[in-house]
């Protein structure tokens, strides 16, 4: 039997330290990031600030079962839609989401057709504000919703939406087709008020 | 040689480069005649990057520090 002298323990000790204010680090470094996803995947500053918080305690105490040199960021979208899960949010069904569906050039559609033709140079902004962006997308079934969020607000690749979610990459991109036209269908329902 | 409606169904494929190289020649060809599908697939575009913009809300400095704070190493 080996015996373990001050000496190594005391290394290892040490060398566990480090590794650790480093994970923190690096998690800390990633927060505005995870904050930009879990903003949307609920629906309140309040809530998000929460699970945000709720995430980065659990990450931090269990920091090891990270494996040094995958994707941190991933991991703590992981964590946190676990967390978000956790908390009983409530699974939509699908079949209802068709009716809130329309065609992707829906939307382009009606401004076109409410304030004439959108040259290249004019800018979206000038016809859809800020908030009836982010209120279109609150209004997004959340299984929709993520997969929009993570893949085209937190530029997550599909096989990593998938990862997060614990769905395959096929469901990640029909979702984010489906989502991105129910997006604009509620867009359109703002922005164009006789739609 | 695609019609608008066709067109229309290629959108978010062609954007996010999932389309066969002789689907995008076929969606390249419609877009070269139709002025109004080249404005929707460009209105499109720009939509993708103004969502992100708009939906990309900075976190409080209170949060940041109260993430701080859970440091267990400090």
């Amino acid at each position: 039997m080996s015996e373990i002298t001050p000496d190594t323990d005391a290394r290892r000790i040490a060398r566990e330290a480090r590794d650790r204010v480093r994970f923190e680090e690096e998690a800390l470094d990633l927060a505005d990031q995870v904050y930009r996803v879990a903003r949307h995947m609920v629906n309140s500053r309040e809530e998000a600030e929460d699970l945000v918080q709720e995430a980065y305690a659990r990450a931090f105490r269990s920091w090891k079962q990270f494996t040094p040199g995958t994707n941190l960021r991933a991991w703590l979208l992981r964590i946190l839609t676990n967390i978000n899960i956790d908390r009983g949010r409530k699974i939509q069904r699908t079949p209802d989401v068709q009716s809130l569906e329309a065609g992707d050039y829906y939307l382009f559609e009606k401004l076109e057709d409410s304030g004439g033709e959108i040259t290249d140079e004019e800018r979206v902004d000038e016809r859809l504000s800020q908030d009836s962006i982010v209120e279109a997308l609150s209004a997004v079934p959340h299984d929709f919703r993520d997969v929009i969020v993570l893949v085209d607000i937190g530029d997550f690749s599909y096989a990593e939406a998938a990862q997060i979610l614990d769905i395959p990459v096929g469901t990640v991109m029909s979702r984010l087709h489906r989502g991105r036209r129910i997006l604009k269908r509620q867009l359109a329902e703002e922005a164009v008020p006789d739609v | 040689m695609c019609n608008c409606e066709e067109c229309e169904q290629f959108l978010q494929p062609y954007l996010d480069r999932q389309l066969t190289e002789a689907e995008v020649l076929e969606a390249e060809s419609h877009l070269d005649e139709c002025s109004y599908c080249r404005r929707a697939y460009h209105f499109e575009e720009r939509l993708r990057m103004y969502v992100r913009r708009a939906a990309s809300e900075p976190m409080s400095i209170e949060l940041k520090r109260k993430l701080a704070a859970l440091r267990i190493s400090l």
